[in-house]
């Protein structure tokens, strides 16, 4: 029964189930960081991963579809630092109200383009970068069987997270870009009065946790489902904030702690043609994956402490 | 040529003139103080400067050229620096990072972090100002910090350095060692804006004194040609009385009785080790120390902050050593906090329900949990009345005011109590003469009542000039005890800095000169 459950797709399912979390939850510790609290990024991705379909329905390319979930991603999260950063509002509210209207604004437009609700067409996806097929036996042909299960087999968007988490985290530390960032969430007076304007600082910031949370919608609905699907985020723009709290805050800790939710869900996956052996109903393995998250940030974390003016709204003089 | 020159500044804000016309000048190589009580327009003036306020009329002309400075980006541009009471230092980020923010080297916005570290070293080494270039802001003490902050200036460049009432949070020994880095500043060729409402500092300090008062220029002078005394009147508009006088000690029935006690800090260490005194009604005991040798930890212990380790206090009688603080409220312990932001007021409150905070649940304030808005409102407008709280309404929330009328309402709120003991820890930190002055009045009148009062000061002139008593506490224990007449600044600043238990350390003895917030 185990090696029913650890083979190299388990692993493979959660590289790919980690991708939209960890994309969201860098674009929230980019956020937080400058000291915006972004909880509108489960909306973002829905945005995105609409936006993102629609426009491979019509043309017919993954890769422009893509793009377009990115600039609506990048799009309504304008309207997130226009509210918390100009309007200095209250910044869950803002994000709350972005959620809603991304479930509205979805909802309505599915009517209004397809004529129903629910589910689009299928569309194409975007296909896996590498196809190696079987290699060597024996030993090292069980070997490569690993190898390009868990790590060749993947699509574009899991790389680029990848890419995305280890560049980002190279760039807070090393650029200056990075560094008045870490100084924003902190201290935007500190960053004023050095002569740099935490507006736009912000600004920065709160786009591009939009830009990445249309990516990760892009890569649920294009590369993963092939549909957009009302409300098929399913909270896991959240589950990515939780992400970058137990990532403390640093995009290489998103990608991992991402990793641990993924890895939580791929399992629940492959539990689920087990519960005739074990008698539970399917809800029971669905849920593993929002438990492990209660659990992780109540628990094992401990006090993480963030941006010490994360949330604030920052007034000059 | 003035590096510096303000003409006739103004600065008006909704209901306020902050600056009233101001004009000042700063020679190249120059120390000018500008002198003034809290809410006298000098932190306006210089936000000005600094580019974070604009003006409304006047001109600013930097080496004799007039300038419209926009921003504190195009401040730093005209070689102008500031070093911020509230210091602008990112915690979690070392000081190098802290002192390149806004203006890191390197090439494609990729920071190159030796060079970085270089500059800083290299202007750590020319002005003498030694660092730790690695370390995080979060670990340095706020001597370091406020050098961290001088560092950042003149890594931007600046010729002209404003000092905003830098001395406000150093110990005595940070405020001589700060006064000597501002030398030999101005031996290198830096023009200094010392703002402070500290007397002795600008006597011992400034080549030139501005004083302001209500944000106009009501005098200019040199140290040579005045006094404290005449300072202290330019600045406030009347005589000040720098040393109250009070009726000699009658002391009543035995009011505090602390046995052999002991506290532990935050970090699980040993704050407070064995002590024991009593404090009698009509008498003013109070407990010198350099911050940190366990005085915080002991007046938590005495209004049910935090619960000691071992030993007993008793007032009048009752045992109130695990009491909480609410039931030492109610068995007549007042305290004013030492720090009135984080203790004492509820700065979103407004100033009636600040002043009924800790009665509130009482008669006639409320009974059986609902609240009288009446009576709250008509105590707290004769308490305004009664303390002389700067105020246009009881309505206003307390973050509203100076600093000095917030301390007015703590003082009201505590002493209007009536209690048997009053507690006051560090009561007069950050304000001006005036309200110095007013708060010393009230502990005094507090004493003449009858009343017990445990006065926790770093301010030996204040200690000096309250005390009838005086318990030195150094790491923890009561090294020495003194009556008034005994004591002068200098044998304290000797036990206070360890002197007596161990060596004597000339270092420490010094401290007394600068050790007070009003001279005498």
């Amino acid at each position: 029964m185990l090696s029913d459950i650890i083979t190299p797709d388990l692993f493979a399912a959660a590289l790919r189930m980690a991708t939209p979390l960890a994309l969201a939850a860098i674009g929230g510790t980019i956020c937080e960081r400058s000291g915006v609290v972004n909880i509108a990024l489960e909306g973002i991705m829905l945005i995105g991963a609409f936006f993102g379909t629609a426009t491979v329905l019509a043309t017919g390319s993954p890769w422009l579809g893509v793009l377009v979930a990115v600039l609506a991603g990048v799009a309504i999260s304008a309207v997130h630092a226009v509210a918390s950063v100009n309007l200095r509002t209250d910044q869950v509210v803002s994000g709350t109200a972005i959620n809603l209207l991304a479930l509205g604004l979805t909802g309505f437009l599915m009517e209004l383009w397809y004529g129903h609700p629910g589910t689009t067409q299928p569309i194409p996806t975007l296909q896996p970068v590498f196809g190696f097929g079987a290699m060597g036996d024996g030993f090292l042909g069980e070997v490569w069987r690993w190898i390009n299960g868990v790590f060749l087999s993947h699509t574009p968007l899991v790389y680029a997270a990848i890419f995305i988490a280890i560049g980002t985290h190279w760039a807070m530390y090393h650029t200056k870009w990075g560094l008045r960032l870490r100084a924003l969430g902190e201290h935007p007076r500190a960053v004023d009065t050095a002569g740099v304007s935490v507006a736009r600082g912000r600004w920065v910031a709160v786009l591009m946790s939009g830009a990445l949370g249309g990516l990760a919608g892009a890569n649920l609905s294009i590369e993963q489902v092939g549909v957009f699907q009302e409300g098929f985020t399913n909270g896991r723009g959240f589950i990515a904030l939780a992400a970058n709290i137990f990532g403390r805050w640093t995009p290489i800790g998103s990608y991992l702690a991402s990793l641990l939710f993924g890895f939580a869900d791929a399992l629940q996956i492959k539990l689920q043609p087990f519960r005739d052996v074990i008698d539970l109903p399917p809800e029971f393995f669905l849920m593993v994956p929002y438990v492990v998250t209660v659990v992780v940030l109540a628990g094992v974390i401990g006090r993480a402490v963030g941006p010490a003016q994360v949330g604030v709204p920052y007034e000059k003089g | 040529m003035p590096v510096l020159e303000l003409r006739e500044v103004t600065k008006v804000f909704p209901g306020v003139v902050a600056n009233d016309r101001v004009s000042l000048t700063l020679e190249e190589r120059e120390i000018v103080a500008l002198l003034g009580e809290n809410g006298a327009g000098k932190s306006t003036l210089m936000n000005v400067v600094y580019g974070l306020l604009s003006a409304d009329h006047g001109e600013i002309l930097v080496d004799g050229q007039p300038v419209k400075i926009r921003s504190s980006r195009h401040a730093i541009d005209l070689g102008i620096g500031m070093v911020h009471q509230h210091f602008m230092l990112v915690e979690p980020l070392t000081v190098t990072e802290n002192i390149i923010l806004g203006r890191e080297p390197g090439r494609m916005g990729v920071i190159d972090m030796n060079a970085a570290r270089k500059k800083v070293a290299e202007i750590s080494e020319r002005y003498g100002l030694r660092i730790d270039p690695d370390a995080r802001i979060s670990e340095l003490e706020v001597g370091l910090q406020q050098r961290v902050e001088i560092l950042k200036a003149l890594y931007q460049g600046a010729r002209v350095l404003i000092l905003d009432e830098p001395t406000a949070v150093l110990t005595p020994q940070e405020v001589r060692e700060l006064f000597a880095v501002v030398r030999s500043l101005v031996d290198e060729g830096l023009s200094v804006v010392f703002i402070t409402h500290k007397l002795e500092e600008v006597m011992a300090v400034a080549d030139r004194i501005v004083v302001m008062r209500d944000g106009a220029v009501v005098g200019e002078v040199r140290p040579s040609e005045t006094d404290e005394i005449g300072l202290a009147r330019l600045m406030v508009g009347r005589d000040v009385v720098l040393r109250i006088d009070k009726q000699p000690v009658k002391c009543g029935e035995t009011v505090l009785d602390i046995r052999d006690l002991s506290v532990k800090s935050d970090r699980n260490l040993s704050a407070v080790n064995g002590v024991s005194f009593t404090v009698c009604g009509g008498e003013i005991v109070a407990i010198a120390g350099v911050s940190g040798n366990g005085q915080t930890e002991l007046v938590e212990a005495l209004v049910g902050l935090r619960r000691p380790e071992s030993g007993s206090i008793t007032l009048k009688g009752n045992d109130i050593t695990r009491a909480s603080a609410r039931s030492s409220i109610e068995i007549g312990v007042s305290h004013i906090p030492e720090d009135r932001h984080r203790r004492g007021l509820v700065l979103t409150f407004n100033l009636a329900e600040n002043l009924v905070l800790g009665d509130h649940r009482l008669k006639p304030y409320a009974t059986r949990g609902i609240m009288h808005p009446r009576e709250i409102t008509s105590m707290a407008k004769k308490r305004i009345a009664d303390y002389d709280i700067r105020t246009p309404s009881e309505k206003l929330i307390a973050s509203s005011l100076s600093g000095g009328n917030q301390q007015k309402v703590v003082v009201a709120r505590e002493i209007g109590r009536n209690p048997e003991l009053l507690v006051a820890a560090q009561p007069t930190r950050g304000l001006d003469v005036g309200a110095i002055e007013f708060v010393h009045r009230q502990i005094i009148a507090e004493r003449t009542s009858g009343k017990a009062v445990l006065l926790i000061s770093l301010e030996l002139e204040e200690v000096l000039s309250l005390a009838d008593r005086i318990l030195v506490m150094y790491e923890g224990r009561i090294v020495k005890e003194f009556s008034a007449e005994q004591a002068d600044a200098e044998t304290l600043g000797y036990f206070m800095t360890g002197g007596g238990g161990t060596k004597l350390d000339k270092g420490g003895a010094d401290l007394t000169m600068t050790g007070s917030g009003v001279g005498a």
